[in-house]
């Protein structure tokens, strides 16, 4: 179920806070957990089962890791729980890319078997292996199956993150409190989050859309695409993210923030500590640092950095182009690491332009279905082909999306935020958004849901992960 | 106000939003058909172990939940509004508006498209025309021909598009219409040309054909508004077309005929105009075979148009110069089965189709 649906907003949700909210304390994780499991069967009815597998696993795995913990049996445990978990997602996600790509190095034509990808299980595998390693780590064990398994299904962030560590919201997951502050920041976080999807993310991608279906391909077009690409992405999936924050709010959790205006970075190493945050820390704290991080030299940093590149690229997809945009980000973090940070910090406005062509370089082979379709339009941006700088459907499509392309670009940066946060310092400001506040939630749910009522199905980007 | 009070009443105007609309969707009476939009909306779907099982419970219900939401064509409003007024869209769901004409973007030209057109037209002519008798082509431009141009919309070149439906059917001989056309002569929330504002070129085509020209014309009104397809799918808070309709003496005469229901029509099927479609008025609207009978055409003068629904508002003013006029749509009849059904003898053939239908014309048979 998305959350930029009507089924969403004006069935799911409405009954499941009712349930939740009506619910006594003691059972309140119980309806969070079959609340989840509602939503994660209305999308995913084949993989509830599955799910439940890799939960028990996760748990009887934390059991036994924290009675051997210190032990080798409890390391043996813990690599061999990480095992299992990684081994689903390897089978799900790369057994047809792997035996594709076996066949075409041999020769040979075993046939694909056609592995479905469940959904969310990047993300929840994820946070299973970050559970067991921490209570290898020191964390204590969940003894309850149910608060463990409402951690990990939770539904604000079960299909695309952010990637919750157990560490985050194990305290909460205890005892929490709920506030009418809590919710109302909740709910502010949470139509923040879905105006970013359903106005931005994806408006930009009716533009990609026009622009890919376009017969006149011109370097215009290709910039308006690559620009759309971008920020589609970047809409779409903060959106998300903000959602994920809002709704774990609204329930009582904090979740961890996983943007930070990543698009005003003046380094690509800045990029990725303001884009996808959970996943980058989550890939620092379990493959970088225990393969040795920055500590054991400079060569062996750099093998580590490649490695989690690499990693991080075929998380994202089972697919060449992945790679290649794992890759692209090790040479460029690498780089700025040696020495071109330095070059950088010398020019403010060269150095933010650097981290934005590469960026969108990125995103195109991000966003393509393959390496070969992404080479085509990273020529296009420069003319390959002999296509003309501008056509008439180019023009016609920088017309019609300037307002959705200057709204985004405004929304990428802070500013829009900085003036509300200055706002808010007066005393006048704080007495109008007394008013405005709630007035503007109520408009924007009523812009919104007109948007998915004349809309057709927008899926999110990040369920392909 | 404080923060608590804020919050709480952030809360509340949420809750109020979720809350009311979860039990205006659950139970308010839910429509099957969508006026504005002319389409069945998605039904209730059922539920069974093996929809659920298959997940076609949960994607018709998605359907089923946008489709039937609560007060949906205000909503729709609310979108377009939005679109237009702040993003400045140049278009909502590909129709734009100009001075209170609604057209679709219609770009670009597809070649493909028109060469298909023009292998159907000539399959039909090689199969059924007969000795002596003529064929024609004429091409109805769509109403963006003399909207976008003016409004800096996506356009296409009409010209090339008449030239190159011209170089493709030399077996017809092609009838220029478009520079008796202009934008007023289209209805401004409908796709389709106004019947009063054709004579000219109802008259133009009859003299190329080599019939008489006929003048003298009533003039009525339809008694009720008229909303067009364009209305309902911009969902623009836009002022009603008024529907009016020719008559003459040699009309009142002719008899039509239903061959696909079998059965009499009325030229002007006044029950049709007060329906969903008023521009049904004219012939009954869609159907693929029609016959009008004209008992008082000065000479045993016979044609068949091969047209799409624009002819459905030309053709009674075609009526005086020919004692038979058969119109077929190859979109809902394949040509193979036309000879059984049409009496192709001593008739002339004119295809008259719009460039809306020529640009995409895989809906031809």
């Amino acid at each position: 179920m998305l959350f930029s649906s009507i089924t969403f907003l004006y069935y799911f949700l409405p009954i499941m806070a009712a349930l939740y909210f009506l619910s006594p304390k003691r059972f309140k994780n119980t309806a969070l957990l079959l609340g989840s499991l509602f939503f994660y069967a209305w999308g995913e009815p084949g993989g509830v089962a599955f799910m439940g597998i890799a939960i028990v696993q996760g748990y009887l795995a934390g059991l036994i890791i924290e009675r051997y913990r210190g032990k080798r049996a409890g390391l043996y445990i813990s690599v061999l729980s990480a095992g299992i978990s990684l081994s689903f997602l390897l089978y799900f996600k790369y057994t047809d890319f792997g035996i594709r790509n076996f066949n075409a190095l041999t020769g040979s034509s075993i046939p694909l078997p056609g592995v479905s990808l469940p959904i969310g299980i990047s993300f929840y595998t994820f946070q299973i292996i970050s559970y067991t390693t921490d209570v290898y780590r020191g964390e204590a064990a969940q003894k309850n199956i149910l608060d463990l398994a409402a951690y990990i299904a939770m539904f604000p962030q079960l299909v695309a993150g952010p990637i919750v560590r157990y560490t985050a919201i194990s305290a909460a997951l205890k005892d929490r409190r709920h506030t009418f502050e809590g919710a109302a920041e909740g709910i502010r976080r949470f139509v923040l989050g879905l105006s970013k999807k359903v106005l931005l993310a994806d408006q930009l991608g009716e533009l990609c859309s026009a622009c890919l279906a376009s017969q006149e391909k011109s370097v215009l077009l290709y910039w308006l695409y690559a620009f759309g690409v971008a920020l589609q992405i970047y809409f779409d999936f903060s959106g998300y993210s903000d959602m994920a924050v809002g709704l774990g709010r609204i329930f009582g959790f904090w979740f961890p923030e996983n943007f930070n205006y990543p698009f005003i970075s003046a380094s690509i190493t800045e990029f990725w500590r303001r884009w996808h945050i959970s996943l980058g820390t989550w890939f620092r704290d379990y493959v970088y640092i225990p393969l040795g991080g920055s500590r054991r030299g400079k060569k062996r940093q750099l093998c580590n950095l490649f490695a989690v590149w690499l990693l991080t690229g075929l998380w994202h997809g089972a697919e060449w182009n992945f790679v290649l945009w794992g890759l692209l980000f090790a040479v460029l973090l690498a780089a700025e690491k040696l020495w071109f940070l330095r070059v950088l910090e010398k020019s403010r406005v060269l150095s933010r332009l650097y981290v934005i062509f590469f960026v969108l370089i990125s995103f195109l082979l991000f966003h393509a279905g393959n390496a070969e379709q992404a080479f085509g339009e990273i020529g296009g941006l420069f003319g390959a082909g002999g296509i003309p700088l501008a056509s008439a459907e180019a023009l016609y499509c920088l017309k019609s999306f300037a307002g959705v392309l200057l709204a985004s670009a405004i929304g990428a940066t802070p500013v829009a935020c900085g003036l509300w946060n200055r706002a808010l310092k007066q005393p006048a400001g704080r007495k109008a958004a007394g008013v405005l506040e709630p007035a503007l939630t109520a408009l924007l749910m009523l812009v919104i849901t007109a948007y998915l009522v004349d809309g057709s199905f927008h899926p999110f980007l990040y369920f392909r992960f | 106000m404080d923060m608590s009070k804020k919050s709480i009443a952030v809360c509340a105007v949420f809750a109020l939003l979720m809350g009311g609309g979860f039990l205006l969707c659950v139970f308010l009476p839910k429509e099957a058909y969508s006026d504005s939009e002319r389409r069945r909306l998605a039904g209730r779907p059922v539920l069974s172990a093996d929809t659920v099982q298959s997940g076609r419970f949960m994607s018709e219900f998605e359907a089923y939940a946008t489709d039937t939401f609560p007060f949906r064509d205000a909503f729709r409003t609310v979108k377009a509004l939005t679109a237009d007024g702040v993003f400045k869209r140049w278009d909502n769901n590909g129709i734009y508006e100009k001075d209170g004409f609604l057209a679709a973007v219609e770009y670009p030209l597809d070649e493909d498209s028109l060469n298909r057109a023009a292998e159907r037209f000539e399959a039909v002519c090689k199969k059924y025309r007969t000795k002596g008798a003529k064929v024609f082509l004429s091409v109805i431009p769509d109403k963006g021909c003399f909207l976008a141009k003016e409004s800096g919309h996506l356009s296409m070149d009409y010209q090339a598009f008449e030239k190159k439906m011209a170089d493709l059917c030399p077996f017809a001989e092609y009838i220029p219409i478009s520079d008796l056309l202009e934008r007023e002569d289209y209805y401004k929330t409908d796709t389709h040309w106004r019947q009063e504002r054709i004579v000219d070129v109802a008259n133009r085509l009859l003299q190329a054909m080599g019939a008489e020209p006929e003048e003298d014309y009533e003039t009525h009104t339809l008694k009720r508004d008229f909303y067009g397809v364009y209305y309902g799918q911009a969902a623009l808070p836009l002022k009603p077309d008024t529907l009016y309709y020719l008559t003459q003496d040699a009309m009142e005469r002719c008899t039509v005929y239903d061959g696909q229901n079998q059965k009499e029509i009325a030229m002007y099927d006044l029950e049709r105009g007060m329906g969903k479609d008023p521009y049904e008025l004219f012939l009954s609207g869609p159907l693929s075979l029609v016959t009008i009978q004209n008992q008082a055409a000065p000479e045993e003068k016979k044609l068949v148009i091969v047209r799409d629904s624009f002819a459905s508002g030309l053709a009674p003013l075609l009526v005086s110069g020919y004692s038979r006029i058969t119109l077929v749509d190859i979109r809902y009849m394949h040509p193979d089965v036309l000879g059984q059904l049409v009496d192709f003898q001593s008739s002339d053939i004119l295809f008259l189709y719009s460039t809306l239908v020529l640009n995409h014309s895989d809906t031809l048979k």
